[in-house]
């Protein structure tokens, strides 16, 4: 839904706008929607010119088509199976996490959902030499047992280190921080996160409900993070959350 | 040049509903028509008011939270650990096999749940902490205050006296250097009682109150360094007819302790009571407050009695193996198993 606003395209003159607002028309899909004779007549304007400013305002906003070849083609060139370290959970998701799709870890408590994705991030990070990111909101996120879990892959510490470099951490409490931080990931963090050592393969956010239950069942829909989700994850990275 | 607006202009878009605002102001901009963030472009706080009937001001307060409000930093894992290691990271027990089972003692920064049916020593641990977490930095302890949220009345100030008084004579024995010598004048039962800063909460509302106000209170008392809620299940099952707004409010509350638990860098203490689960014709006995909670506190012991022997068993932890030692109560305070007893 966008708001009709003077000067988005030649024609859309404030006047015209006040008297569409008045006619009820306010965003662009009310224009497109709409019976185009009898706004011009309600409006007063010539039905040629609401006509031009419609054509323009529809070739701004639609979407594009892509063939399915060609997305194909995009996706063979840059899906990367990521391995999460361990063998038969490697083998339960067909190899690995795939970048550009979400995977969900669900469980009862102390089940071991946090140590998959330590696990996850270790291997990414040590084997793989990438850059992870994770967002922790439980308050569970121990480094030293990251450390524990190198320790066993490799005795280097200077190996070990770098590999801890490379996990980068946010720790948020609630929902708006959380959607901060994915908006900004979006909004160009994936990249700055990237310089130093490897791009970014893996989100990793431990964990989603923790932030999201608080809201549950009480005040109607607060905020779509499932769309959050879609935006990163078209950045060509997997992303693992609990 | 086209390609180049629309992509900058998917990515400066953000549905409205994520934003963090009033509901009352979320409803108006919605009803004006403006559903993404994409629409709040290069507008005016007059013009945005005009628009949709805000007020000056609020319009105004939108346009920041749309313009600003974009994450904290991250941190890299290395930097987390370098911290891990510097800060004081843990609260000793006294009972030197559980500070073994979790790498030192009770962690700071994290929130630990103590669950058990009564009996077994869960307000005895909280009171041996209140006392612990002052042991001076040079005897290897925290040398910091502690708030105690008492909600079932069961601080009892003798018993802590008494634990006190056993740790400033613990302590008093292993005095080696001057260091410690001067730091043992400033541990004593007057000062360990004055740094306990004690809050009494009758139900669940004066608890989620003090929760609400402590952040300021904890910033004008940075040496703070646990706060225990003796017990969190008392105040939360009683007066609830409905059983899903306990779980939200019960979330809310942890996320709340988590957030103060990090930046604060305090350690977290909650007692639990235990409940029986009925599954068909059996029954078992699990921690109470209902099975969405078991995923809030990071660290969750239990204490328990097998025979005449006590037994603490850590279940939950993302950094420590699980694991059963044996403890016992004295009159010191909380402590190891006589070697005797042991099998």
């Amino acid at each position: 839904m966008v708001v009709l606003r003077e000067g988005m395209c030649p024609g859309l003159e404030e006047g015209l706008v006040r008297d569409l607002r008045a006619a009820d028309i306010k965003t662009v899909e009310d224009l497109v929607s709409s019976d185009m004779e009898e706004l011009a007549q309600k409006c007063s304007v010539s039905y040629k010119a609401l006509f031009a400013i419609r054509r323009v305002l529809l070739a701004q906003h639609t979407a594009f088509p892509v063939s399915g070849a060609d997305l194909y083609e995009e996706l063979l060139s840059s899906t990367a199976i990521l391995s999460t370290g361990n063998p038969s959970l490697d083998k339960l998701l067909d190899s690995g996490l795939y970048t550009g799709e979400i995977t969900e870890l669900s469980g009862g408590p102390g089940s071991g959902k946090s140590q998959v994705c330590f696990g996850v991030a270790v291997h990414i990070s040590f084997h793989l030499k990438q850059s992870v990111i994770f967002i922790d909101t439980t308050g569970g996120f121990t480094a030293s047992r990251l450390l524990q879990m190198l320790q066993t892959e490799t005795r280097n510490t200077e190996e070990q280190m770098e590999a801890l470099q490379r996990i980068h951490v946010f720790r948020l409490f609630d929902v708006y921080a959380l959607l901060d931080c994915l908006y900004s990931l979006r909004g160009g963090g994936l990249q700055q996160a990237s310089v130093g050592g490897g791009s970014v393969k893996a989100v990793i956010v431990d964990s989603v409900s923790a932030v999201i239950s608080p809201l549950l069942g009480g005040k109607p829909n607060e905020g779509d993070i499932s769309f959050y989700w879609s935006i990163i994850v078209h950045h060509t990275c997997g992303c693992v959350y609990t | 040049m086209f390609g180049v607006n629309l992509a900058s202009t998917l990515k400066m878009q953000r549905s409205v509903s994520s934003l963090n605002l009033n509901l009352s102001v979320r409803a108006r901009l919605i009803s004006a028509g403006i559903q993404s963030t994409r629409d709040l472009l290069h507008v005016s706080p007059k013009q945005l008011s005009s628009e949709t009937g805000l007020s000056q001001q609020e319009a105004l307060e939108v346009l920041q939270v749309v313009s600003t409000g974009l994450g904290g930093a991250s941190i890299s894992a290395l930097e987390l650990l370098q911290r891990e290691e510097e800060e004081p990271k843990s609260i000793v027990t006294f009972c030197s096999q559980l500070d073994t089972a979790l790498a030192g003692g009770l962690p700071v920064g994290k929130t630990t749940e103590v669950c058990g049916t009564p009996g077994t020593g869960k307000t005895q641990l909280c009171l041996q902490l209140a006392v612990d977490v002052q042991v001076p930095p040079c005897f290897g302890g925290v040398g910091g205050q502690v708030v105690f949220i008492d909600t079932e009345g069961t601080f009892l100030l003798q018993r802590v006296t008494d634990m006190a008084a056993a740790a400033v004579q613990h302590c008093a024995l292993l005095v080696e250097d001057d260091e410690q010598r001067v730091a043992m004048t400033t541990f004593s039962v007057e000062t360990i009682l004055s740094n306990i800063f004690l809050v009494c909460c009758h139900d669940y509302l004066e608890l989620l109150a003090e929760l609400h106000l402590l952040p300021d209170f904890l910033s004008e008392h940075p040496r703070v360094r646990l706060l225990v809620i003796d017990s969190l299940a008392f105040p939360f099952r009683q007066h609830f007819d409905e059983l899903s707004q306990r779980t939200r409010l019960l979330n809310g509350l942890t996320q709340q302790l988590i957030a103060m638990a990090t930046n604060q860098n305090l350690a977290v203490v909650l007692t639990n009571h235990m409940t029986t689960r009925l599954q068909g014709s059996k029954s078992q006995l699990v921690p109470a407050l209902g099975e969405s909670w078991g995923h809030a506190p990071t660290i969750r012991l239990l204490l328990q009695w097998a025979g005449s022997r006590r037994l603490a068993a850590i279940f939950k932890s993302s950094g420590h193996m699980d694991s059963t030692i044996q403890y016992q109560i004295t009159s010191e305070g909380f402590r190891d198993a006589d070697q005797l007893e042991q099998p």
